[in-house]
């Protein structure tokens, strides 16, 4: 099926973007500058049309121009309230934004509050202090370390118990941290450099993992075949490119010296 | 100036230079490489499978742009799933990105599967609120999302029919990139409703999501692009459509790359420091 002009259009949009976006690896320039910005405007533009359409416009607007029920009339007390956030602006009246403040504020404290407390403060409490009994049932006859199982066993449960402790223990103030005790927040601050190089080993994958959604969009292989023969993405990523290149050979040839220094190292 | 400290003055662009060759190079020519499915992975598999035919799960497609890489593969791979069980799809977000995602997305596979849109497959749209939406959806759903994303009235979609809270579905996927997501969703709802919930969220989020899946209150977790991967096997996407799959090669030498780097980088920089006098 024959692609919309518009479509193709779009798509090598998105592909000079993404080399202007890329352009920054080399160093700052015109060509970035105007993605970074047009990236910017965009993203407030979604998010406001998302918020009147999908929030402001059916759950407020709609409902105080069509009125349905005797309490319809309610619908006023958050349009004044509303209304009073934008008293922010200016100096007489900036208190009355307090009250819907204080309204969002304790709201939002409670909702947390009661959520945290039930969802993840009770339950991994409880499951912070594993049934050995059970694990050496469910693991025999690897009931020390199964690598079937993702390392379960009676030996990982344990460590996950003395791992939790000596992190406690290190945040513990209250006492030095002299003999056993210092021994123990040692041991804490190892757990916790695991669990740090753990989440930062998971960060480059996912970092990885966006670069290839970007390659995948140059090379026109987020496409169907049928697609990315209308598109010729590879031959787009090439004329982007060029283009970039000469924006900015055309910029550091204009600008003066000190405008144009770009990080060698 | 020997090679050695040669290497500690490297021009960082050689190194993004290389770093993209190894994800280029791996995407034009790919190996052929074997992986296995995780725990996690399989359990949120049959989750999948144990939701009866004809029956409605709700998905929470709360990914962006930037998170679409290691998100979409995941979606369009549970869409394949559930469809091809015949199982009926409500979808929300949270974020207010998603819609433009989400929406041609669910249409592609409503149409492949011939799937009817208000009677097989449903998108609610975005709801601004972050937590206090889920936990409106825990309370009430009619009244959180009075209407779908193309505007039409709840009442009137047959998909909706004797839904009235998160507990009326027997499963809720996450797709979840950031804030509100997986963790929200279990804080707020998980523990209070009894819910079943599985998740599929970016690989950053993946060790703070874990302690969930170990507790039970995920009963599946698929994390990051390998996940997805994963999920593409058990699910038997094709391997034209398995964006996940062709991405684990990429991974595989972009990691081996950055190993590299990091232990050249530091051998050179104590040898530099040995030779100094």
């Amino acid at each position: 099926m024959a692609l919309p002009w518009y479509d193709i259009a779009g798509a090598w949009l998105a592909i000079f973007l993404t080399m202007c976006i890329f352009s920054f690896l080399y160093g700052d320039n015109p060509a970035y500058k105007f993605a970074e910005h047009l990236f910017v405007g965009v993203s407030i533009g979604i998010v406001v049309s998302e918020q009147w359409f999908g929030m402001l416009r059916p759950n407020l607007i709609d409902k105080l121009l069509e009125p349905s029920g005797p309490r319809a009339w309610l619908y006023v007390i958050p349009l004044v309230l509303v209304l009073f956030l934008f008293t922010k602006l200016t100096r007489k009246h900036s208190y009355l934004a307090r009250i819907p403040i204080a309204l969002m504020v304790s709201a939002f404290a409670a909702v947390k509050m009661t959520g945290e407390a039930n969802g993840n403060l009770m339950v991994q409490v409880a499951d912070s202090m594993p049934d050995l009994a059970a694990v050496y049932r469910t693991t025999y006859p690897h009931w020390i370390w199964n690598w079937d199982m993702d390392g379960a066993g009676v030996l990982s449960s344990l460590l996950v118990i003395i791992g939790l402790i000596c992190c406690l223990v290190y945040f513990y103030f209250s006492v030095p941290h002299t003999g056993p005790l210092r021994y123990a927040s040692r041991f804490g601050i190892w757990v916790l450099m695991v669990s740090f190089g753990a989440s930062f080993g998971y960060t480059v994958m996912g970092r990885i993992s966006l670069a290839y959604g970007r390659v995948l969009t140059l090379v026109g292989m987020d496409r169907t075949p049928d697609e990315a023969a209308q598109i010729h993405a590879p031959a787009a990523s090439l004329i982007s490119t060029v283009i970039i290149i000469v924006i900015i050979a055309a910029w550091r040839m204009r600008a003066p010296p000190e405008a144009t220094v770009i990080d060698d190292g | 100036m020997n090679w050695l400290a040669r290497l500690q003055h490297l021009d960082r662009r050689i190194i993004f230079l290389l770093m993209g060759l190894s994800i280029l190079i791996p995407v034009l020519f790919p190996l052929p490489m074997s992986f296995e499915v995780d725990e996690r992975v399989q359990n949120l598999y049959q989750a999948v499978e144990r939701v009866p035919p004809g029956s409605r799960v709700l998905i929470s497609a709360d990914f962006d742009p930037s998170s679409r890489p290691e998100l979409e593969p995941f979606f369009r791979a549970n869409l394949d799933h559930l469809f091809r069980r015949n199982v009926k799809v409500v979808v929300v977000s949270l974020v207010p990105y998603a819609p433009g995602l989400v929406s041609p997305l669910l249409r592609v596979y409503g149409e492949r599967y011939h799937k009817q849109e208000g009677v097989d497959w449903v998108y609610l749209g975005f709801k601004e609120g972050k937590e206090l939406i889920i936990k409106a959806m825990g309370a009430n759903m009619r009244q959180t999302f009075p209407t779908s994303y193309a505007g039409v009235s709840i009442d009137q979609l047959p998909i909706m029919n004797g839904i009235k809270q998160l507990k009326d579905f027997p499963l809720i996927v996450m797709v979840s990139s950031g804030s509100p997501g997986t963790k929200e969703w279990v804080v707020q709802v998980q523990a209070q409703y009894a819910l079943n919930m599985v998740s599929s969220c970016t690989a950053v989020q993946t060790p703070d999501y874990i302690p969930y899946y170990k507790a039970g209150q995920l009963l599946g977790l698929a994390g990051g692009m390998p996940g997805a991967a994963q999920y593409e096997k058990l699910v038997g996407v094709p391997t034209a459509d398995a964006m996940a799959t062709r991405g684990v090669n990429v991974l595989n030498l972009g990691h081996a790359f950055i190993i590299l780097a990091i232990l050249v980088g530091n051998i050179s920089y104590f040898a530099s420091k040995r030779r100094e006098p």
